[in-house]
């Protein structure tokens, strides 16, 4: 016990000095899982540059965020669906809110099948059909038609759902309606939607990992996490009947196509189905969701520091973006941006762009 | 002052109730209007709005004088689904501990003491208890449902798939587009039996120890006086099963209540869909995987409120079980901990 | 010869499920082994100094350790210890020595043996409805997810276990010694203080230790009230990591390093709940043999 308890004691005193204080900021976000690996990179890049820049995104799911920017419990949100007008209602109109793309992404349909020599072809009716539940298995001769020459199994199909808010289900849910009118009527779209069967995971994280852990499965989530966590993903074909995979390039394209129209500081765009015959069907802006006038954030320096970060990530996080599989804006989209971020202010002052 | 400190700690106790009822019940309230008892016996949850063409009872697209007639249906929100889910799962868990349980706590009372291994076993069990819901929950992602995906339930498909009658196990039936189809259920592992096999290894302990400690606390006299008569090991112990009844009700009942809230370990596994299907093998939802699943995220203000519905019916079933429980096992020392 | 048969029968009946309920009891003891086994295999082969000491660091095939989440699991509980151990023995005394309020006491044991059964998700959804949206309304959101409100949760779970464990503790103190001292002239508050607390005072700690384990391991009443968090924190008006929120997202995630992260977190709560549990039972042990002698 002598010897114990003074080890004891300066081990406590350790553990207790290593916590970090000083004035540093910290800020809190909250939302979109989809673009939660980029943010979370901009994040740890930012800090880099700004050690006194603490920034916490949590990624909980699109209506998460949502909800949580609305009851004012976070300094932004994030959401891959546009707020909605009841959405923008409740957070106290148009005039109240900014709402901005940051990244393109695109929404993979990820599978699990083991032993095929080919990546696979599909098309939105053929998804719609196996979330339907009419295609059960993976050798269904409609998959086989789109893909001659790969051996398919015969196995069970498990389609995987988010159950959480998501913008990525609205992404998702909004083009297989498009192309299937059963789909529309069964399922119907938004960011919770009741699927007729299949798996449930939380998050895009919990989808991919119920991709992982079953076999025959297809989920939806987006493209880096396909790729980080080496799923497979099928090329799908797109309005001009091309079957496209999923890239920089391919998403890059839909979103050209997409976003003649942003105006204003609520800015949105639908980037799925767009013409083109190298687009990514798929495709999706993702949005960061503020108050024009920041009231939710109390301090004036956390406000400045907190439109800083987003300055740096429109204007130098481009390059991650792509390294992350993430489509970087065009320079149209760019200016709509800069515009709609030159209209926030805090307790009524305006916020300078840049740091 | 002594006095008044501790009767104000004990009435925070009964405020802590009161707030857990009054709280609940006012933020459910826009749901408990809207749906009223047919909360409970609704199917239907779903968030979103669907608009489709309506179909007649044939099956076949209305027609108005301009064209295809719509429906719109409005969001729904039934609690059926995760009430069916709550209910099997416990029952089913129920069914696989409570005959372990029975004959572990006998164990421990009649043979155990005699061995010198009662109190290594009582620390087993009663660490058991002491271990979080998330570790069951890690253990039976990536232990348990992998075996099951991968050897229980394919072979348990082989051999009972050609039985007559139950077909059931292994097929579900989807109504699509006024048309009901039926395909395979995909074994994945991630479903209601494995959900209800996770919740009897969580509530073994607790079973197990309230059922050691009523079973402990029938007169010896009762044990003796059967023995003498000549009956078997096995006699008297029914003996005393039968003597101490009712306190082992009140053992199954708190087990009853842990599965019922028991929650992280399975929304971990129980596949998390909203839907009521005959088989043990389709993924299913409880009441509390469903609050851990979606309160966070629910924005919309009637989803919020029936998710509230939800919490409060779970509350109101769990206080039930345990009033019952705790006036059957009357005078038991607490079993708090556990 | 038909009679001896039934006995045989009735011997072997016996025998049989004799054999039953020795298999049951092995059959759970294998279970648990077979979980905290298999946590303990794995979680040791992630185990490493920087799971202890670095914290998150955003990149998936890094992911860092655990630093934050320990440290958050240590405050969360403390803090909920501040609130429930008070609280709980106080509560856990009236029960006691006030026999003479029976009418207030009977019903109040009632509902804290009741309270011990509350879901814990429920729980979490009560702090959220009472500790988050009305707080972040009143202090104009700079306070909303915080980790007194996960602390706040805890305490509820925490309460009504130290208060029947600290009633059942001075029950065991034999009511000679209260009589003694009131007889000597002490007032009751003395009697309670003096002489009844000390000679529970073994039990108590060890009641609050196993609630303090107890909570540590809590998951779902910190999902909508301290949120967790990805930084290193000791303010609790912040959001507020917890390791098994950590392990939750790790675990339920796809990424292989951090599911790595999320056995070895686990094996960390484990250790630490096992070597409580196991302490304070040595401890409670030998003073049950001190008093006897």
């Amino acid at each position: 016990m002598g010897v114990i308890r003074p080890a004891l004691i300066s081990a406590l005193a350790a553990w207790c000095g290593a916590t970090a204080l000083a004035s540093e900021v910290r800020l809190s976000g909250a939302g979109a899982t989809f673009p939660a690996p980029l943010y979370t990179r901009w994040v740890s890049e930012y800090q880099r540059e700004h050690p006194d820049v603490k920034i916490d995104y949590r990624s909980i799911g699109s209506g998460g965020g949502v909800k949580a920017i609305t009851d004012k419990t976070v300094a932004f949100g994030a959401s891959d669906a546009p707020l909605t007008e009841k959405e923008i209602a409740a957070m106290g109109g148009t005039d109240a809110v900014v709402q901005f793309p940051t990244v393109l992404g695109a929404v993979v349909a990820a599978y699990n099948v083991p032993g095929l020599n080919k990546p696979l072809q599909l098309t939105g009716a053929v998804l719609a059909d196996m979330y339907l539940g009419r295609i059960s298995s993976w050798d269904d001769p409609r998959i086989k038609e789109l893909n001659p020459g790969v051996a398919l199994p015969a196995l069970a199909v498990t389609p995987a759902f988010r159950t959480d808010g998501s913008g990525t289900t609205y992404v998702f849910t909004n083009f297989l309606a498009e192309q299937s009118a059963d789909f529309k009527g069964e399922v119907g779209t938004g960011k919770q939607v009741k699927w007729p069967l299949g798996q449930g995971g939380k998050g895009n994280e919990g989808v991919a990992a119920v991709i992982q852990q079953t076999a025959g499965s297809i989920g939806y989530i987006e493209h880096n996490y396909a790729v980080a966590n080496k799923i497979a993903s099928a090329a799908v074909q797109n309005k001009a009947g091309k079957f496209v995979s999923a890239t920089v390039e391919s998403v890059s394209l839909a979103g050209e196509g997409a976003a003649t129209g942003m105006k204003g500081t609520v800015l949105r765009a639908d980037a799925w189905n767009q013409p083109g015959e190298k687009a990514y069907p798929i495709s999706a802006f993702t949005y960061v969701i503020l108050y024009r006038n920041l009231d939710n954030i109390k301090a004036g320096a956390d406000a400045r520091a907190l439109m800083a970060f987003w300055w740096w990530c429109i204007e130098s996080g481009g390059k991650y973006a792509t390294e992350m599989e993430y489509a970087p804006l065009s320079p149209s989209v760019r200016d709509a941006v800069a515009k709609a971020l030159g209209q926030i202010t805090h307790a009524g002052n305006p916020i300078p762009a840049g740091r | 002052m002594l006095r008044w400190a501790c009767r104000l700690s004990g009435l925070v106790i009964a405020a802590m109730l009161a707030a857990l009822i009054l709280v609940l019940a006012n933020s459910a309230l826009p749901a408990i209007r809207k749906f009223g008892a047919g909360f409970i016996t609704s199917s239907e949850w779903r968030v979103n709005e669907i608009e489709r063409p309506l179909r007649g009872p044939d099956g076949k697209v209305v027609m108005g004088e301009d064209g295809v007639v719509m429906e719109i249906l409005p969001p729904a929100f039934g609690a059926l689904p995760v009430i069916y889910g709550t209910a099997a799962t416990s029952l089913i868990a129920l069914v696989v501990a409570v005959p372990l349980s029975l004959g572990a706590a006998l164990f421990l009372v009649r043979v155990a003491p005699r061995l010198r291994i009662a109190g290594p076993v009582s620390f087993l069990v009663e660490f058991l208890a002491a271990i979080p819901s998330l570790a069951f929950g890690v253990w039976g992602l990536f232990v348990l449902a992998p075996m099951f995906q991968n050897s229980v339930a394919p072979l348990l498909r082989r051999i009972l798939e050609p039985v007559p009658g139950l077909h059931w196990l292994f097929f579900e039936k989807i109504t699509v587009a006024g048309r009901i189809i039926e395909r395979p259920i995909p074994l994945n592992g991630r479903d209601l039996l494995t959900g209800s096999l996770i919740l009897a290894v969580m509530i073994l302990p607790i079973i197990t120890s309230v059922s050691r400690d009523v079973l402990r606390s029938v007169p010896r006299i009762q044990i003796e006086g059967t023995l003498a008569l000549g009956a078997t090991w096995w006699q008297s112990c029914v003996a005393m099963l039968r003597y101490a009844r009712s306190g082992l009700l009140g053992a199954v009942l708190l087990g009853l209540a842990r599965a019922a809230g028991e929650t992280m370990a399975v929304t971990m596994v129980i596949g998390n869909n909203n839907q009521i299907s005959a088989s043990p093998f389709a993924p299913a939802q409880t009441m509390a995987s469903l609050l851990a699943n979606e309160f966070g995220e629910a924005t919309d203000g009637m989803h919020r409120a029936a998710l509230l519905y939800v919490a409060l019916i779970l509350l109101v079933m769990s206080l039930a079980f345990n009033v019952v429980a705790r006036k059957l096992v009357v005078g038991r020392p607490s079993h708090a901990v556990h | 010869m038909s009679l001896s048969f039934k006995e045989s029968r009735r011997r072997t009946a016996s025998a049989f499920m004799y054999a039953l309920c020795a298999a049951s009891t092995l059959a759970i003891v294998t279970v648990l082994l077979m979980v905290a086994g298999y946590l303990a295999w794995i979680g040791a082969s992630s185990l490493s100094w920087n799971l202890l000491t670095t914290v998150p660091t955003g990149d998936v095939a890094n992911p860092g350790g655990m630093r934050h989440a320990i440290d958050g699991t240590i405050v969360l509980v403390l803090l909920a210890a501040m609130l429930g151990v008070p609280l709980g023995v106080l509560a856990g005394i009236y029960l006691s020595e006030y026999p003479e309020e029976a009418r207030l006491t009977g019903p109040l044991r009632f509902i804290a043996d009741v309270l011990t059964g509350v879901p814990s998700i429920v729980v979490g959804i009560l702090g959220y409805e009472l500790l988050v949206v009305p707080v972040s309304r009143l202090t104009e959101n700079s306070i909303s997810f915080s980790g007194f409100a996960g602390a706040g949760a805890l305490a509820f779970i925490m309460i009504p276990i130290v208060a029947r464990t600290t009633e059942e503790m001075l029950r065991l103190v034999p009511r000679s010694y209260r009589e003694g001292s009131l007889a000597l002239g002490a007032t009751r508050s003395q009697t309670i203080f003096r002489v009844v607390l000390p000679g529970a005072f073994g039990g108590i700690t060890t009641g609050i230790v196993l609630a303090m384990g107890r909570i540590a391991g809590e998951t779902a009443p910190l999902l909508f009230t301290a949120l967790g968090s990805r930084l290193l924190t000791h303010d609790p008006r912040q959001p507020f990591p917890s390791l098994t929120l950590q392990i939750y997202t790790y675990a339920t995630g796809p990424y292989p390093e951090q599911r790595r992260l999320a056995w070895a977190g686990m094996l960390v709560l484990l250790a630490l709940l096992f070597v409580l549990n196991l302490a304070v039972r040595i401890v409670a042990a030998r003073q049950a043999r001190g008093r006897l002698h």
